[in-house]
């Protein structure tokens, strides 16, 4: 029997500490209730035994009065415990929720790559809720249930000490038991998680892919693979639920030979004339009272067996570190940044997707020790402050990644960046967003109001900014024509908003901060020539003074850079000022020019 | 909102019960046996007092009641376990019906966006929170489908202990019926309270999940942002919402619970007044075997009565769950759709709900079902495109004025036709109604001068395949993506990958096709996905082919090349019909590139949702302002 302690007190001690009163209380309503259910048997044996030998009326009607009373107060503890007991279990899972949440939020995208938000939303709110019952109830009831357990059997030791000890050895017998089947039923309980983790994944895939997949017509292969979990799922279930059931029937065969040991024991002392009919029925009363706690600490194991896979889930997230070090606490100067990169060389592969937990499902490919696994390769350039840089290659060149390490979003595995003069890992981790902008080809979207989706409800920023930025980008009509204005709420698919009205969003979010370093991302790619030449005028805006990265792969949306880098394969093919590439009939990038001509002149 | 001819929940559950009537009715004899039994150990406990105080009729010594007492109890454990086994199985199909007829609906219906009624208004539920729908509310469902069989079980022999206890005693007998009536008031008071406050708890929780998906299906976003800790209050804020919701809702079913009980605590209370002077008569009307009987069976039938009242409870949060379902199944995202549109009624939903399917699963002794065949797509003469029209066009979305109104459309068989426009002209809308994916407000479609009722069904392959803006990958290998449960030699699919000019990148993955991709497999780059998706398009060789800005994010080379090879396959079966493929392309795109809208045979350029002009590209750049830029 492993039971471990250590992490369940860990986890309560963390989580509770933090409302000692409302613990208190939920533990004085147990407390209270328990003390009231041994003391109301002896009413009841009382009543008897005045009864069968013919008692006055009156102290009958009093104690089935006084009986009554103690059964009502009973009551109004259990509600008052079920009231504190939600709300500590709901506080403190909150608590984990959100833990939870910003752990996960921390780590470096390799573990996002490797997780659907579906899957996710299982571990941080499906594991929580699961833990939900553990915080509130399980220690303060099995707690209270062992007391009231040992109150139970000093009271029948008192009557008599042969009863007593009879149903001592049962109580210790029963609960012994009952423990060590609490394992059994563990891992069950864990694959069962897992294939509904797994399940819900599937299902948030598909749901944000209807349209691909009904377009395509591929609604039955969906079905089709549906019905192929549904056929792994039942024998796990069966195999759950089976584990629980011989939990179950062991706790009524362990009752019947508890009933079974008190009639015996009854029968006995009732012929040795040692006790009056009275007694007989208190230690028959007794022993099913001893039901309720057994069953209690029971029902708290198998909520523990379900809350075990679920803490140890919760502590493998908690154990996924962020592959990126820690930054340092340089700060970064005002003003536009200068970019300088010394032999970096990045891949996505090395041990990357090997730090998910044990259940990652599927199998990530292995890397190989060949160059081409590089997505970067030894790049090295530097771009002065003030100036911007136009990126070119081919899709899977390497742009976007390039993109990503100024961020840190990865880290490099050989070289530095450099951003002034400071590598970006001694950068302030939350200084480093803050002082560099990045447009990406994707818009997310929350459900929540215009406000919130500019400000990433940051509320510090106040409404004129946001007018502003709005202005700038030519979106003041599309604001005047929505009901609330900035509190109206923009769903996920967002009333009507086109793909290039997001990126404009997008710019917006940009605007809203000051940062040193603007990188454009494809950022132009969904908006019609047309957009695209009002925002030009806005980019300018937010290139002024600050140093730019854009990206693109069409020439026309490079046009004022400064500096032109071509990249392919990863590799830095060509880099310099733009004026002496263009003269250069031997640069790529002239002939580039020639090749893209067309479409760059109508 | 379509709420009109509702089914009751009573309907509901009928509906789902006689899906598998067979083990529902084994699972309810064996239940009837295991709530049951426990009637036979009060017996025998009442003779065992009565025994001791020598008032039994019957002449068995302590012992052997000792024995038959062990012996009911091993009966018991052993239905229990059966009945557990088959109670498994029929909860299994009853919550996995319910998630296939959810998901198949979802997957059909058109409009990609659920919707879901939120006090007034219809709002747009994300992916996050329709999987509550799918967890939750199909939980709830299973439960109380799970508890039908139990609450009949412990009815009968609560109604079966009592009929033994009228033998004993008329008058305390009829004393525990008082409670039972003031408990079905108390209920019936609760009912709308906690009616409200489940449905507004479900709401809270759908927050918190729809939040958690979104958070993390933006990660980077918010990271770029650097508003990790923004993101987190809001968070914490919508989490003590739903705190709060929370336990009101646990308190209030716990207070009615409460009240089950003390009623009967004080109806306890009761027969110890009403025995007190029937046991003090030394006459001994009632015994102390009978008091041993009656508290014993009390207890019983409390346990019954609280039973009840959980399951009326459960049963009216049950109810909220169906209702749910049921609106997130009714609304399409227009609202009412249109007089030649799909005709959705909400009757029609909710049958579709609880609809019987079959869910093949393998038999019990591992008997191997087959699963159900993956559809072929089926085609006909019929199927070759030779005119599709469309007139009138008329798309709002709901509470708004984007859109587009009255579109016309005629694409002539293998004609290139681009659609273009600045943001928010509606180019993405007019594709969507087109292919159904929006249900159409007001128009006609004509394919082969044929009127479409059905654009959702009917604008699949071979007849047409669409790539939207930013197609979308499942976590399984790349060759499952791009063929989607297609059965087609290899050299198709290495066929549709080389036009697509994806072929070098499929090579230069480590495992080829199978590479895992999607939102747990491997990285793609934004133009890798496209070139996937127009393979996933071509390998079915439709007669229609609809990209929505497949440019957006290929560079001009790679594009170009695309481009070169499908007309190059148009030209092969133009010049010769009896070529290896028959296959004549046509295509609807929407783009901006000049190189495309040069060789467009039909431009038409949106604004603002209209037309604002059609033709060949030369004669729109003399006239039309929105195409000089």
């Amino acid at each position: 029997m492993k039971i471990p302690l250590k992490q369940y007190w860990n986890l309560l001690a963390d989580y509770l500490n933090r409302q000692w009163g409302r613990v208190t209380l939920l533990a004085i309503a147990l407390f209270g209730s328990i003390g009231l259910q041994i003391v109301n048997p002896q009413i009841l044996s009382y009543f008897i035994d005045t009864a069968v030998a013919g008692g006055s009326q009156t102290s009958l009607f009093a104690a089935a009065l006084l009986f009554t009373g103690v059964a009502l107060v009973t009551q109004v503890l259990a509600v008052a415990a079920t009231y504190f007991g939600e709300n500590v279990a709901w506080t403190a899972t909150n608590a984990l929720r959100a833990d939870l949440a910003e752990h996960c939020l921390k780590l470096d995208l390799s573990f996002h790559k490797s997780r659907t938000p579906g899957e996710l939303v299982e571990r941080i709110d499906g594991d929580a809720s699961t833990l939900s019952r553990f915080f509130s109830q399980f220690t303060i009831h099995v707690l209270g249930n062992i007391v009231l357990l040992f109150g139970i059997l000093v009271v029948l030791l008192v009557e008599d000490w042969r009863a007593g000890l009879a149903l001592s050895l049962f109580t210790v017998t029963a609960l012994s038991t009952l423990i060590r089947l609490r394992s059994l039923a563990v891992p069950y309980w864990a694959a069962l998680r897992q294939i509904s983790a797994e399940f819900f994944g599937f299902l948030g895939e598909h749901l944000a892919g209807t349209e691909d997949i009904r377009a395509n017509g591929a609604i039955s292969y969906v079905m089709h693979r549906f019905y192929g979990i549904l056929r792994r799922w039942r024998p796990l279930y069966h195999k759950a639920r089976l584990a629980g059931t011989v939990l179950w029937g062991t706790t009524i065969g362990l009752f019947a030979i508890g009933n079974v040991i008190a009639f015996a024991v009854g029968a006995y002392l009732w012929n040795e004339g040692g006790i009056t009919i009275g007694k007989v029925y208190l230690l028959f009363h007794y022993t099913n009272l001893l039901r309720e706690p057994i069953e209690q600490i029971r029902t708290q194991l198998e909520n523990l067996q379900q809350a075990e896979a679920s803490i140890y889930r919760i502590r493998d997230l908690f154990q996924v570190k962020s592959k990126l070090s820690v930054g340092g606490n340089q700060r970064l100067s005002k003003g536009a940044l200068s970019v300088t990169f010394q032999n970096v060389s990045f891949s996505y592969h090395e041990g990357g997707l090997r730090t998910g937990s044990r259940e990652n499902l599927l199998p990530t490919s292995i890397p190989n020790p060949q160059s081409s696994e590089w997505v970067l390769q030894n790049i090295s350039f530097s771009l002065p402050a003030g100036q911007v840089l136009g990126l070119l290659g081919h899709t899977g060149s390497g742009k976007t990644t390039l993109a990503r390490l100024l961020l840190r979003l990865y880290d490099p595995q050989i070289g530095t960046i450099r951003l002034g003069s400071i590598a970006t890992y001694e950068i302030l981790l939350t200084e480093l967003p803050q002082r560099v902008g990045l447009v990406t080809q994707d818009v997310q979207l929350f459900q929540t109001s215009v406000r919130n989706n500019l400000t990433f409800f940051n509320s510090q920023i106040d409404d004129k900014q946001i007018l502003h930025a709005l202005e700038v980008l030519g979106l003041s009509q599309w604001l005047y024509s929505l009901p609330n204005g900035l509190d109206t709420p923009l769903g996920s698919d967002s009333c009507g908003l086109s793909a290039g009205q997001a990126q404009l969003l997008a710019f917006a979010r940009i605007f809203l901060k000051n940062p040193g370093l603007v990188i454009l991302d494809e950022a132009s790619s969904r908006l019609d020539p047309t957009t695209e030449n009002l925002i030009e005028q806005a980019v300018d805006k937010l290139l002024e003074g600050r140093t730019g990265i854009i990206i693109a792969h069409r020439l026309a949306t490079v046009q004022r850079a400064d500096r032109i880098m071509i990249l392919e394969n990863g590799r830095m093919m060509e880099y310099g000022v733009c004026e002496d590439l263009r003269n250069n009939s031997n640069s790529r990038f002239a002939r580039l020019l020639k090749t893209g001509l067309t479409d760059v002149l109508v | 909102m379509a709420a009109t001819a509702k089914m009751g929940g009573w309907q509901f559950l009928w509906r789902m019960i006689s899906y598998a009537p067979k083990l529902y009715l084994i699972d309810g004899f064996f239940w009837i046996l295991i709530e049951g039994l426990p009637v036979i150990p009060g017996l025998i406990i009442r003779e065992f007092f009565n025994t001791l105080t020598g008032s039994s009729q019957l002449s068995l010594s302590p012992w052997s009641l000792v024995a038959l007492l062990l012996v009911a109890e091993v009966g018991r454990i052993a239905a229990l376990f059966v009945g557990r086994l088959t109670k498994t199985e029929h909860r299994f199909l009853m919550s996995s019906l319910l998630r296939r007829n959810l998901l198949e609906r979802l997957l059909f219906r058109p409009g990609a966006q659920p919707l879901a009624a939120s006090g007034e208004t219809l709002q747009t539920v994300s992916p996050g929170e329709v999987i509550s729908y799918f967890r939750d509310d199909a939980h709830q469902i299973e439960e109380i489908i799970a508890w039908t069989s139990q609450i009949v079980g412990a009815g009968l022999f609560a109604l079966g202990s009592i009929a033994i206890l009228l033998s004993v005693n008329v008058r305390i007998t009829l004393f525990i019926f008082l409670p039972l009536i003031a408990m079905l008031v108390v209920v019936q008071q609760a009912e709308t309270r906690l009616k409200w406050y489940r449905r507004a708890s479900r709401q809270a929780t759908q927050q918190v999940t729809g939040l958690i998906g979104e958070i993390f299906s933006s990660t980077q976003a918010i990271k770029v942002a650097g508003a990790e800790t923004e993101v987190l209050d809001y968070f914490r804020k919508i989490n003590e919402q739903r705190r709060q919701m929370m336990v009101k809702d646990q308190l209030l079913t716990a207070l009615v619970k409460s009240v089950f009980q003390n009623i009967v605590s004080i109806g306890t209370g009761g027969i110890l007044l009403l025995s007190s002077t029937s046991m003090q008569v030394s006459a001994g009307t009632l015994t102390v075997g009978d008091f041993a009987l009656f508290v014993y069976y009390l207890s019983f039938v409390t346990y019954f009565l609280s039973f009840l009242g959980e399951s009326i409870a459960l049963f009216k949060q049950t109810e909220v769950s169906f209702e749910r379902l049921e609106v997130l199944l009714s609304n399409t995202p227009a609202g009412e759709s249109g007089s030649d549109g799909v005709k959705e009624d909400s009757s029609f939903s909710s049958s579709a709900l609880v609809a019987h399917n079959p869910l093949y699963l393998n038999g019990f002794c591992d008997r191997k079902q087959p699963l159900p065949p993956i559809e072929k797509p089926y085609r006909d003469d019929s199927t070759c495109l030779q005119e599709l029209a469309a007139f009138n066009l008329t798309y709002h979305y709901p509470g708004t004025h984007w859109g587009i109104s009255d579109v016309n459309l005629k694409i002539a068989r293998g004609s290139l036709t681009v659609i273009t426009g600045r943001i928010g002209s509606g180019k993405t809308t007019l594709l969507r109604v087109l292919l159904g994916l929006l249900p159409l407000q007001a128009g006609t479609i004509y394919w082969n001068n044929r009127k479409v009722d059905d654009p959702a069904n009917f604008f699949v392959p071979p007849r047409s395949a669409y790539t939207p803006q930013v197609p979308k990958f499942f976590s399984t290998s790349l060759r499952e993506n791009i063929l989607l449960g297609l059965e087609k030699p290899d050299l198709d699919l290495q066929n549709a990958i080389t036009m697509a000019v994806f072929e070098r990148d499929v090579a230069d993955l480590d495992d080829g096709l199978e590479t895992v991709v999607g939102p747990r497999g491997v990285r793609l780059s934004g133009g890798q996905l496209q070139r996937a998706a127009a393979a996933r398009m071509f390998v079915h060789q439709p007669e229609l082919l609809i990209f929505d800005d497949l440019s957006s994010a290929l560079d001009v080379e790679t594009e170009q090349t695309l481009w070169s090879r499908l007309f190059a396959a148009r030209k092969v079966s133009t010049e010769n019909d009896a070529a290896v493929t028959n296959w004549m392309p046509t295509f609807l795109v929407v783009s901006h590139r000049p190189w495309v809208l040069r060789r467009a045979d039909h431009i038409i350029v949106l604004k603002d949702g209209k037309v604002e002009a059609q033709g060949k590209y030369k004669n729109l750049l003399n006239t039309c302002a929105e195409i000089q830029l």
